[in-house]
């Protein structure tokens, strides 16, 4: 009987607890809940504080941020021996709100705690736990809310048996609660800024793009300051902005927290001292796509789409044209002889992905060497720049009809120029590649930034797509003979076709000798034009003894000598060192219009210490799309203008030659090349990245936004 | 002694033009210079008060943490004394227009009326220009600038952060600290606290 109503009784409490209503405190509606029907003599369960937050609105976490206040319950004395513990406070979500973020929580939220019940508890009776909740509850607005909540618990003999809705609620949010995970931490200050880095097998390997760390208590970090992430083999290393608390001596000596990486979330306990090893030197995690695919990452198939249309756009890039004009003459010849044209389409696309697949090696090797190089660094050395510039003059020459290249020469490998072939086409792939890398970075930035950052195999694929893509339109004629079949006729208007090509072929090769100049300077000038004049003669003598050799005369002492002038020239373009020329002590000509600074990391933090906007170009001479953005977006009075009226700094990045730092920072942005602009905002803090295309109104707009932020 | 007036306030306007909004404030450093237009349509600006102590008050007549400071009567307290010993004290309002707390000039003028308020002044800052060269986050953030034109407190007004008028009992309050540091020429022993309270409503604009 006494058992019966003992049971009776419990079914009524736990009725009683099922029947609680949530308050409504306004702005949330709140309870109490707790993981089992019952806790036993001793034993220790979880509960939750529940929030039910109105849609807009949010509650705090244990550190507010800028402004708020954490949620609490105040307790009525519980009945003597039981206890509760502290909240276990689940990974918050950044809340910006105008200029301040906050750390808090939307939608519905548990805030779980222990429940302990004394040993002395007695199965049958039924406690409960009340108290008062406070919350302060914001939009825009802050209304600090209050409700009474109240928990009955049931004393069981055993274990209780969980509720069947909160217990695997609770349960989930205690496992995704951060969690202690033995991660080795500390910081340093560096400079203005403060070092934190946190290694552990936990950190190893994983995504780390959506690093964050949220400080428990106030006043240590500038919470509204963007945290840069740079990754290392063990784990990871955040930039912090130091709060108020380190402007007195001697200021906070640990910054404990919990790191969240987006998903996973640990608890960090970093004292000031020597970093741990292994937390940096991998350079920031790969930058969110800048193509649109928004926040989520840029998976491998969809970075090899990208890489496949980067590789289609490459075609109509300027330094991209002239060759495919040269492989359109070469189509052209072989245009009623379907299988040729075949073979030759294949053969040019199969050195085209060739050749993408050797400088993806090459650049994944040097990578992994640590060397400060990027893409498009074969244009940044002034003997390769020079050797280009002679072979773009010899094939110019080639199609003026100065000289003929012969199947022997051809398959050399060195007759570039050969239009017919297999190797020919090959090795016209070969060339288009080379030459069309400098286009790459401005179209394929993310992409390559992304495959620089992964695996060699993922990084490979990308540039087999970006090949595939590039070589794509050619193998596609070549295959499609109703394409085909639209070429015109050979006849004799080929040869004055091939003639009008050669101009492409020569602005490449002026084109490729200003570069030059603006790396090596006046004396660099004079030596490429030397050599291209030296060259020039011997393949007009080259040219004069194939003429001797058709009409049956005696070609190779006039053969002879065009081989040495050649080599000469070659010898001496290539060679001798290039004393390179000072960076920033000579403004590219019309580039003067808007005054500006060569461009170091101490120089951005000393004018953002100063309170002034900052505008940085990230240019090359060997860049087109940088030198197309600087005269119709950069170079304008409109520019000017706003600089000066906004006191905004301007520096340039010059990577005309090989600059580690500037690779490097390069790097931090994700890019492996040039162009890139950042906006630095007169408040400070992270960077805004422009579009690798401006124009003016853009430029200004992002000047005049910046001196606002 | 009227030139060294003149130097030092346009060293101080210097000194505004060199660190404008970006470079945040330092304890010990000369505090940001500012300037806005009061209650009554003057031009009020930081260099006027040189030779004067000078606390900044940021204020938000909507805020629940304001409410409990100005509902009990402890900031108008504060601000007689504050007042009383020769201190100059400035109320701020940055809340941007049709944000919570901005104030028009008659507005502001019937609020001070209203509660009694006893500060030197009240300025309208609805640009959140002195806001943000204040780096002021919350209401109340309090500051503190001493006869020098060098910042020596920054912070929260007590050390209770909470809206609850209870949590007035038995807190220690930072500005009366920091002031009473300065009347007996100590260096200020608590210069920097933690702020709390609502957020500066300042415009999403800018």
């Amino acid at each position: 009987m006494m058992r019966f109503l003992a049971g009776l009784l419990m079914a009524l409490a736990t009725a009683g607890a099922a029947l609680a209503q949530p308050v409504n405190t306004g702005h949330l509606e709140t309870e109490l809940v707790a993981e089992a029907r019952g806790v036993a003599p001793g034993q220790t369960i979880h509960a939750a504080l529940r929030q039910k937050i109105q849609k807009g609105w949010h509650t705090y976490w244990r550190n507010a941020g800028d402004s708020g206040e954490p949620s609490k319950i105040e307790w009525t004395p519980p009945p003597a021996g039981w206890t509760t513990g502290a909240f276990v406070w689940p990974t918050p979500h950044r809340l910006p709100v105008g200029p301040l973020v906050n750390y808090g929580y939307e939608g519905e939220v548990l805030l779980p705690f222990a429940v302990t019940a004394p040993a002395t508890a007695r199965p049958g009776e039924t406690v409960t736990l009340s108290g008062t909740a406070y919350f302060l509850v914001c939009e825009e607005i802050c209304i600090p809310e209050q409700g009474v909540v109240k928990l009955s618990l049931p004393v069981t003999a055993g274990p209780a048996p969980a509720d069947p809705k909160w217990g695997p609620a609770i349960r989930a949010a205690l496992a995704a609660a951060p969690k202690r995970a033995g991660l080795a931490a500390a910081f340093e200050k560096r400079g203005e800024r403060l070092a934190l880095a946190v290694t552990g097998p936990a950190l190893k390997g994983a995504d780390l793009a959506e690093a964050y760390f949220f400080p428990f208590e106030p006043g240590l970090i500038d919470h509204a300051a963007p945290q840069a992430i740079e990754r290392g083999p063990e784990g990871l290393t955040l930039t912090l902005a130091p709060g108020d608390e380190f402007q007195v001596q001697p200021g906070p000596r640990a910054l404990a927290g919990v790191l969240s990486l987006g998903g996973a979330a640990y608890e960090v306990a970093a004292p000031m001292g020597p970093l741990p090893s292994g937390a940096g030197g991998l350079g920031p995690p790969p930058a969110k796509s800048a193509l649109g695919a928004g926040s989520a990452g840029l998976g491998l198939p969809m970075a090899a789409l990208f890489a496949l249309l980067g590789g289609l756009i490459l075609n109509l890039m300027p330094c991209v044209f002239p060759i495919l004009a040269m492989k359109a003459a070469s189509l052209a010849g072989h245009a009623h002889e379907g299988a040729t044209a075949r073979k030759q389409g294949l053969a040019f696309g199969a050195g085209v992905v060739a050749s993408f697949l050797v400088l993806a090696g090459a650049l994944i090797a040097l990578q992994a060497a640590g060397a400060a190089v990027g893409w498009g660094f074969q244009l940044q050395s002034p003997p390769v720049v020079a050797g280009l510039a002679l072979l773009m003059l010899a094939v110019a020459l080639n199609l003026s009809g100065v000289f003929e290249v012969g199947l022997s020469l051809q398959n050399t490998g060195s007759g570039l120029a050969g239009r017919g072939g297999v190797a020919g086409a090959f090795f016209t792939g070969v060339l288009a590649v080379v030459v069309a890398a400098p286009c790459t970075a401005p179209f394929m930035a993310p992409a390559l930034g992304w495959a620089l950052t992964q695996t060699p195999a993922a990084a490979l694929s990308v540039f087999l797509a970006l090949g595939v893509g590039f070589a794509l339109p050619f193998v596609a004629v070549a295959f499609a003979p109703g394409l085909l079949a639209r070429l015109p006729k050979p006849g004799p208007w080929m040869d004055a076709f091939k003639k009008a090509l050669a101009f492409p072929m020569y602005g490449a090769a002026a084109w490729l000798v200003w570069v030059l100049t603006q790396q090596a300077g006046a004396d660099g000038l004079a030596r490429i034009l030397a050599a291209a004049v030296v060259l020039a003669a011997a393949l007009w003598l080259a040219g004069a003894a194939q003429r001797r050799r058709l009409a049956g005369g005696r070609s190779l002492p006039l053969a002879a000598a065009a081989g040495a002038l050649a080599l000469v020239a070659l010898v001496a373009a290539i060679v001798p060192r290039y004393a390179l020329a000072t960076p920033g002590a000579a403004p590219s000509g019309a580039t003067a219009a808007v005054p500006y600074e060569p461009w170091s990391p101490e120089r951005v933090a000393a004018l953002q210490a100063e309170g002034r906007p900052v505008f940085v170009n990230f240019t090359a001479a060997w860049c087109v799309s940088c030198q197309v953005n600087d005269r119709v977006a950069i170079s304008r009075d409109g520019v000017a203008k706003a600089m000066a009226a906004q006191n905004i700094a301007y520096l340039k990045a010059d990577w005309t030659q090989k600059d580690a730092v500037i690779a490097a920072e390069l790097a931090r942005h994700g890019r492996a090349g040039v162009p890139l602009y950042l906006v630095y905002g007169a408040q400070g803090g992270a960077p805004r990245i422009l579009p690798n295309i401006l124009t003016e109104g853009t430029v200004i707009k992002a000047l005049e936004a910046a001196a606002r932020s | 002694m009227i030139p060294r007036r003149a130097l030092l306030a346009f060293g101080l306007l210097a000194m505004a033009a060199a660190s404008p909004a970006g470079a945040k404030p330092h304890v010990g450093q000369p505090a940001p210079a500012f300037q806005a237009v009061d209650a009554d349509g003057r031009t009020r600006t930081l260099a006027e008060f040189q030779g004067r102590v000078v606390v900044l008050e940021w204020t938000n007549n909507g805020c629940p943490y304001v409410g409990k400071h100005y509902s009990s009567g402890n900031m108008q307290r504060l601000q007689r004394q504050a007042v009383k010993d020769g201190v100059v004290w400035l109320t701020v309002v940055s809340s941007a227009p049709g944000m919570q707390g901005h104030l028009t000039a008659p507005q502001a003028k019937a609020w001070k009326a209203k509660t009694k308020a006893a500060s030197t002044a009240v300025l309208l800052d609805p640009t959140g220009r002195a806001g943000r060269a204040y780096d002021a986050r919350v209401t109340p953030h309090m500051f503190v600038v001493d006869r020098n034109g060098r910042l020596v407190y920054m912070g929260g007004i007590d050390d209770k952060a909470s809206s609850e008028p209870e949590s007035l009992k038995g807190a220690t309050n930072y500005v009366t600290a920091a002031l009473s540091d300065l009347k007996a020429g100590r260096p200020v022993a608590t210069p920097v606290t933690r702020p709390y309270g609502c957020g500066v409503k300042y415009g999403s604009a800018d």
